[in-house]
């Protein structure tokens, strides 16, 4: 059997080695230009500029970086469990990287497009709380087991929702494969039908990558690292790395499910160079967005984050999945979804906010202190 | 391998569990400054905290002991380098009651202003401090800091530092301020009060904070007086008690303000009562710029050697953070006998173990952050 | 351009010493007491062993209410012994007075007041780590700002020395006190 790949005929092995392989060189690039845009963008929403010595404004910062950590020297803790030390770092990052099969970045140009595309992405990116907790216990630091334990109470909670949100949205497409999925949305991008798929989407997302407002199990300003606080240098590298990857690769799942990846609109018929700018543009939305969160809000405390996945998101993905049943089974128009899509979503903000406003103003006590010694005096 | 503490806890009959004895500091970015906290945590439950301070003691109490009068006023912007002035003004106050000196009214209208301009850098410091250690990354920080950032800048043209002014002396002020003083004020109020709704709008009514701070570290105003608390810690929990307005020094019978309590002394409550008290203290400096005359600053026969008689004195006001005292005591001479500083935030920490024991983890740090200490305050 | 005199500065602070005198003295109902005037409060000084029970006399007293208390120290009078001060306020009644307890150098000893005000707790031990002073049924007799393996040496006592830089202060001097 043999596969095309820029026109030469390859034993599949060999293909697929060559295809993960420019997966991993455009990534590993990738994701040093997504922690400069990071650090830039943040640095935008705290009014301040960001990395600018190193290299034209700042660009080569991520490569600073890295040759830095590099060089520094790999600290093992004395009593730390050498196997889960050292393998910890690789259960953390090769499921992620595996992830990256089934993306279809634009027509035609993938690793392997698996007809089980969505399940495979879910199953393999669970592998990577295992390397977290591995982490945490290899460590011989309590701050590390909180973190880790955190982290996979965390991981756990909130593949439900993910997935439950993943598959309403192929239940309508009526493929699990992501390129179908993506061919569905030519005219109407799944978000339209989907809203508050999309907001569990992105919410579990978040939180399946640890980032603000999930990012206790790595809570800087309380347990200093979490599972990484005792990793330095090279390993610790690949932790960051990885998390990035992460991102990278739900913000290309998201939008290749919710925000019509390379094909809406009319990227079919405009050929490849305004596919990849629709499949760039939007992964650089969903990672905007990722920022922007960060930026903006504080951290959710642990048993108030699992309170959120298992009490409302849960119940509420449940609900989209009833509705998309519905729709499909009756042959109802779509726009019932689009309707009963913003309401749901406007019910869960509603519950959302609920339970924790409580009014705000203090008392007020006016202060003339002793004027009567003026009025006596005059 | 993951070292736990013996104990058993008796929480629930079934389940036995162990409880985690959990170090954090003395370097910690989050304890906002050397502090250490030893923490018994079942789960994810605080069972029991230990604080343990004095990391940053220097015997600031012993060195005024041998140092004259104008000599100490260093060492009182030491010990609580965020409220410099109000620190200050405490110290000098005792030592103009002890000596008799009459402050002119220039002097006094201008220590009040700066001292409510601290005031309001201090707040600003808690504020920045405060957002992150609820999580969010440096955003509130740097809202905070940008605003602190004009109102030092202020300060550096009025005290030539940024930070320990040494600018009060026992009589009055060292030297005039700037001739712009009265436009570079205004100036400072509007972005100030610019920088206190944008943090409000950032914060004040986001879900998450809410969650994060309403309902955590509650304690009742029995408990907060019987305690010792002072200051915004302790009208957030409803008590009215105000130096400024019970016991007014300065000018401050000739100002209108409100003092603001709380409700229900949780951290949100203490976190609010400092954002309006920020509006108040911009209020009252107004007032002041209106009073401001030209006049001398430091009384005509002011001694080269300034000693003073037998006596002792507590004089008590109103820190950003609490009741800042002096209790100075003199034999006669040009030094204190015994200078004690009465440190707010020493009595606010001692709250900090009702305040988190029951509570998460993860709030022992909100809590930390909500009392407002700087360390050096506390260990003097 | 007027300047006031000091006392008026301070009139607020002060408060009506004969009134609270008077307060004070009911609610010590016989325990025996001393009054002295000092600059802004009134002073009492209580004998050693009824500390504790004056305290609470003038917590729970209706018209005293000194429910709050604002500092407590010790000053070393050398030969003559120490002496801890308490400085009470009443949040309810706005009034302050100051409570003295003179120790002789032969006998530091004396009850806590963490029963009454537990705001006592952390003051006292740093009384008693700086002093010497020992405060009996405290329930947590811990050095507060000095390090815990230290117990026998109390450095705001007057024959502590500062170290010897802090002497040598004046022109000319190096570093360690030597001629420049």
């Amino acid at each position: 059997m043999s596969v095309d790949l820029f026109g030469m005929s390859l034993n599949p092995w060999a293909d697929a080695a060559i295809r993960l392989q420019l997966v991993v060189a455009f990534m590993t690039v990738v994701v040093m230009g997504l922690i400069y845009a990071e650090r830039k963008i943040l640095a935008r929403f705290h009014q301040r500029v960001g990395p600018q010595k190193t290299g034209p404004r700042g660009l080569l910062q991520s490569v600073a970086d890295a040759v830095k950590l590099v060089g520094k020297e790999d600290l093992r803790p004395a009593a730390a469990d050498p196997w889960t030390f050292e393998l910890a770092p690789y259960f953390v990052f090769i499921p992620i990287f595996l992830g990256f099969v089934i993306v279809p970045w634009v027509q035609g140009w993938n690793v392997r497009l698996l007809e089980l595309g969505i399940l495979y992405f879910v199953a393999i990116s669970s592998i990577s709380i295992v390397g977290w907790v591995m982490a945490g216990w290899g460590s011989d630091n309590r701050y590390a087991i909180i973190g880790a334990l955190r982290a996979a109470a965390q991981g756990i909670s909130y593949e439900l929702p993910l997935v439950l949100a993943l598959l309403s949205a192929s239940m309508l497409a009526g493929s699990l494969q992501l390129d179908k999925i993506v061919e569905f949305q030519s005219v109407v991008p799944l978000i339209v039908w989907q809203p508050l798929g999309f907001f569990i989407f992105f919410v579990a997302a978040l939180a399946e990558l640890n980032r603000t407002p999930f990012d206790i199990p790595v809570g800087e300003s309380e347990i200093v690292g979490g599972p990484f606080v005792e990793y330095s240098g090279i390993r610790w590298s690949m932790f960051f790395l990885a998390e990035y990857a992460g991102m990278l690769i739900m913000a290309f799942v998201g939008s290749s499910v919710f925000l019509g990846g390379y094909s809406w609109p009319f990227g079919e018929d405009f050929g490849l160079p305004f596919q990849m700018l629709l499949a760039a543009g939007k992964g650089g939305l969903f990672i905007f967005l990722i920022f922007w969160v960060r930026a903006s809000v504080p951290r959710l405390r642990i048993d108030q984050l699992m309170g959120y996945s298992w009490k409302i998101l849960l119940p509420f993905s449940f609900l989209q999945i009833l509705i998309n049943g519905f729709v499909l089974v009756y042959g109802l128009p779509h726009i019932i979804l689009l309707i009963t899509g913003v309401l749901s979503l406007g019910l869960l903000f509603w519950v959302t906010e609920g339970i924790v406003k409580r009014p705000l103003q203090p008392r007020r006590r006016r202060a003339r202190a002793i004027a009567v010694q003026e009025a006596e005096v005059s | 391998m993951v070292e736990v503490l013996s104990q058993t806890s008796d929480q629930s009959a079934e389940f036995e569990t162990q409880d985690l004895l959990l170090n954090v500091g003395p370097q910690h970015p989050s304890t906002h400054g050397v502090f250490r906290m030893v923490m018994t945590v079942d789960g994810e439950v605080v069972r029991d905290v230990i604080p343990y301070i004095g990391y940053l003691h220097r015997g600031a109490e012993k060195l005024c002991e041998t140092m004259d009068f104008r000599q100490g006023i260093g060492f009182m912007d030491r010990t609580e380098y965020l409220a410099a002035f109000n620190a200050e003004l405490s110290y000098v106050m005792a030592v103009e009651a002890l000596a008799d000196l009459e402050v002119p009214e220039r002097a006094q209208w201008i220590r009040m202003i700066l001292c409510e301009l601290n005031r309001l850098s201090s707040h600003f410091m808690f504020l920045g401090a405060f957002g992150v250690d609820t999580g969010v990354f440096g955003t509130p920080f740097i809202y905070a800091w940008r605003e602190r950032e004009a109102l030092i800048d202020l300060f550096e043209e009025v005290s030539g530092d940024r930070m320990m002014y040494a600018y009060f002396r026992p009589g009055g002020i060292a030297w005039d301020v700037p001739v712009n003083f009265v436009d570079r004020v205004r100036e400072v109020l509007i972005s100030a009060t610019q920088g206190i709704d944008d943090f409000d709008s950032l914060l004040s009514e986001n879900e998450i904070f809410l969650a994060r701070t309403q309902g955590i570290g509650s304690i009742s105003a029995e408990r907060a007086i019987a305690l010792g608390m002072s200051g915004p810690s302790l009208r957030a929990s409803g008590v009215d008690m105000d130096i400024r307005r019970d016991e007014p020094y300065l000018k401050y019978d000739q100002v209108e303000w409100d003092v603001i309590t709380g409700e229900h002394g949780d951290v949100f409550d203490r976190y609010y009562c400092r954002v309006m008290e920020m509006r108040e203290s911009i209020k009252i400096i107004n007032q002041c710029l209106e009073h401001l005359a030209p006049g001398p600053i430091l009384p005509e026969k002011m001694p080269r050697m300034l000693r003073t008689p037998p006596g002792e004195v507590y004089l008590r006001t109103e820190a950003p953070r609490g009741e800042y005292g002096v209790y100075m005591v003199s034999r006669g001479g040009n030094r204190p006998y015994r200078c004690k500083v009465r440190s707010s935030c020493l009595s606010n920490l001692q709250a900090l173990h009702e305040l988190t024991v029951g509570e998460y983890m993860a709030d022992a740090i909100v809590i930390l952050g909500s009392i407002d200490i700087v360390l050096s305050e506390v260990d003097r | 351009m007027t300047t006031e005199p000091v006392e008026e500065q301070f009139t607020n602070q002060i408060g009506d010493h004969d009134d609270i005198w008077s307060i004070v003295d009911n609610a010590l109902l016989g325990i025996g007491v001393n009054r002295e005037t000092g600059f802004m409060d009134v002073i009492v000084s209580i004998e050693t062993d009824e500390i504790v029970q004056a305290s609470r006399a003038l917590r729970d007293d209706e018209d005293a209410n000194f429910d709050y208390l604002r500092s407590l120290t010790a000053v070393d009078n050398m030969g003559d012994g120490m002496e801890v001060v308490y400085h009470l306020y009443s949040t309810t009644k706005k009034h302050n007075v100051t409570v003295k307890v003179f120790l002789s150098n032969e006998s530091l000893r004396l009850p806590t007041v963490t029963d009454v005000w537990p705001a006592a707790n952390w003051l006292e031990r740093e009384v008693a780590e700086m002093f010497g002073i020992k405060f009996s049924g405290h329930p947590d007799p811990r050095n507060l700002l000095m390090p815990e393996e230290i117990d026998d040496t109390f450095p705001l006592r007057k024959d502590h020395p500062l170290a010897e830089i802090e002497v040598l202060q004046g022109e000319g001097m190096g570093y360690s006190g030597e001629e420049l």
